[in-house]
């Protein structure tokens, strides 16, 4: 019984590595090449399930099947206009057909080193052929200016970021195409200027907004003499106006109590020598008072009957 | 039945011992792990994405569901919850008083260019969620990594074609609903299985060293108005003054006017009213007004001194002064 069944459980376990050896899970994420002593055999399996090979013999290899991850490092670049930016990039990839990938490049580790050298050089490339604002900018956009005073503009743009990020793709995808591998998208993640440069840009930004700050202070200044100035000339020409039109209308009343007056003053000589005698009396009434001495002659007509009636 | 191929001789012999328990105890336990791997539990906000020898068969709602054990497997994705990826900041703690952490990896990538080159540093936050748990498991690998790329990028893109006037003041909304548009357009590129759900400016300000001009500007901007409200409100105190006064100009001469010609009618007409008896006797009416006056008029004054036709002063004189004496 023993020897019995210890070669039954050697069987058994026999027959569990037999099939463990001849059969493999290939889950929705993977694709498989197999090999057969190293070397690839028959078409890599790309759908998902439950495979076979010949066990001992074959080899199953994974490989990824999802989008895969590529990130640059920060390279410095100059720009064509001999601007100092690093650029940043990332890049999405596939392997798209695992035979040629496996052949290749091997494994993931090859990939990402031929994907670095591909793309960089790519990237400086593209960079180095344009103006920073073609890769900072997208299109020819009006900007919105939060300030009727303060207008903005953005120089134009012949290229712009999206043309050299496709760009750079375009000529990327071209190198990888017998590597077995797709590179779904190219972005620069991050363009800014390298840290020396930076100082600088701060220093200008800095003269920039003073300068603005001076222009919105003269501008104040400017208005408010502008309407001091308007206040002036409203004021000289209100009072100049009542001025005006007061002197007529006085005059006017003057030309009219004249008119009155001659009228009734200038009918006949009779009537001027009446006025001028009336206006007399009227002045002695008007003039003579306490302090005031006369020196009359008895001949006066006042006085007349004074010495003897006659 | 590994533990048979191991088990030394005399471990079988008490193995034997125990034998009419052992098949029930080795049953028991192949049963529990059975159940233990055939049943499993979906939260309320996930679901369960089950895949049969590796190949993608069925997702599940949330509740207590059942699989074929061994052979099928669960991922469970939580499509309901919202998630969130921080830029140029990190939630340390959230609590009543959330604790932020900003450190010089997260200035780094709140820094960025504006369309004028300039810098602007900008946070924001990114709200998703998993609308289609099999692209997101099966389609990219890490997607929230991914996601995070995308977001930087599309960021900086957005912010790349605007003026950094724009994107620190008016440009806020539009800036939002751009980008949230432009990442979702590349996670559908991806085949992330991301849904944006939100994107939120947070803090965005000029970098640190520049931010002392950029409130020079908004100081000047302030003195501006000062000046331009303060010569207005002169011009109100003074105008309307003005014009009051000048209106009273007008009235008074307006007055002057008809005080003028009322009394030069008045005189008139006194004139022609004692022109009209003087007419009739001249001589006498002279003669009667000219004493009537003197008759006012000669008490009032101080002195009146009286000479004969040679000059002599008459003693009235002597008369006058003895009356003032004795006042």
């Amino acid at each position: 019984m023993n020897t019995k069944s210890t070669l039954y459980i050697a069987l058994v376990l026999f027959g569990l590595i037999v099939i463990m050896q001849s059969t493999y899970i290939v889950q929705e994420k993977e694709q498989v090449v197999v090999t057969q002593f190293g070397k690839p055999v028959g078409e890599p399996i790309i759908t998902p399930g439950v495979k076979f090979k010949i066990p001992f013999i074959q080899k199953a290899i994974f490989f990824e099947k999802r989008y895969m991850e590529w990130d640059g490092d920060p390279n410095q670049i100059t720009t064509k206009d001999k601007k100092f930016i690093f650029v940043d990039t990332y890049a999405r990839w596939q392997i798209t057909d695992p035979l040629q990938f496996f052949k290749r490049l091997t494994n993931e580790k090859g990939a990402q080193s031929r994907l670095d050298d591909i793309l960089d050089g790519a990237t400086r490339n593209f960079i180095a052929k344009n103006n920073i604002e073609e890769a900072v900018r997208t299109s020819n956009r009006t900007p919105i200016s939060a300030d009727s005073l303060l207008k903005d503009s953005l120089i134009s743009i012949n290229v712009g970021r999206e043309a050299i990020q496709k760009g750079i793709l375009a000529e990327a995808n071209l190198q990888t195409a017998d590597l077995g591998i797709e590179i779904l998208d190219f972005r620069f993640k991050r363009i800014n200027y390298v840290q020396e440069v930076q100082d600088k840009v701060f220093n200008r930004m800095k003269s920039e907004r003073f300068r603005i700050a001076d222009k919105f202070r003269s501008e104040g200044q400017g208005e408010a003499s502008r309407i001091n100035g308007e206040k002036e000339r409203e004021l000289k020409k209100i009072q100049s106006e009542a001025f005006r039109k007061a002197e007529e209308i006085m005059g006017d009343s003057d030309a009219k109590a004249a008119a009155i007056y001659a009228s009734a003053y200038n009918k006949s000589s009779q009537s001027k020598s009446l006025y001028a005698f009336l206006k007399s009396m009227e002045t002695f009434e008007n003039t003579f008072n306490s302090q005031t001495s006369i020196i009359l002659n008895t001949d006066n007509e006042l006085y007349k009957y004074l010495k003897k009636m006659e | 039945m590994a533990e048979f191929q191991f088990d030394p001789q005399e471990f079988q012999d008490r193995l034997k011992r125990l034998f009419p328990n052992l098949k029930i105890i080795i049953f028991g336990i192949v049963v529990l792990i059975t159940v233990f791997a055939s049943f499993f539990q979906i939260g309320a906000e996930e679901v369960g994405v089950i895949t049969t020898f590796g190949k993608y068969s069925r997702t599940v709602d949330p509740g207590l569901n059942f699989k074929m054990p061994f052979v099928e497997r669960v991922y469970k994705v939580p499509v309901e919850r919202q998630q969130k990826l921080e830029f140029g900041f990190r939630t340390v703690k959230a609590d009543v008083n959330t604790i932020y952490k900003r450190s010089k990896a997260e200035e780094e990538e709140s820094l960025m260019l504006t369309g004028d080159l300039n810098l602007a540093s900008v946070e924001w936050v990114v709200q998703y969620r998993i609308d289609n748990a099999y692209d997101y498991l099966f389609k990219v690998r890490n997607p929230e990594n991914s996601l995070r790329d995308i977001s930087e990028s599309a960021m900086r893109q957005i912010v790349g074609n605007r003026t950094v006037n724009e994107v620190l003041t008016v440009g806020r909304n539009e800036i939002e609903s751009n980008l949230q548009i432009l990442i979702q357009e590349i996670c559908k590129e991806y085949t992330m299985g991301i849904k944006i759900d939100q994107v939120v400016l947070q803090d965005v300000n000029p970098p640190d060293p520049v931010k002392g001009a950029f409130n020079a500007v908004n100081e000047a901007q302030q003195e501006k108005e000062t000046l331009i409200n303060k010569a207005k409100s002169e011009y109100n105190k003074v105008i309307p003054k003005a014009s009051g006064q000048a209106e009273e100009t007008i009235q008074k001469a307006e007055g002057y006017a008809l005080e003028r010609v009322n009394m030069a009618q008045g005189e008139a007409a006194r004139f022609n009213a004692i022109y009209s008896e003087y007419i009739k006797a001249p001589e006498v009416t002279k003669r009667r007004i000219y004493l009537e006056t003197m008759s006012t008029v000669i008490p009032q004054i101080g002195n009146v001194i009286v000479t004969d036709q040679k000059g002599n002063v008459l003693p009235l004189l002597q008369m006058q002064i003895e009356k003032q004496k004795a006042q």
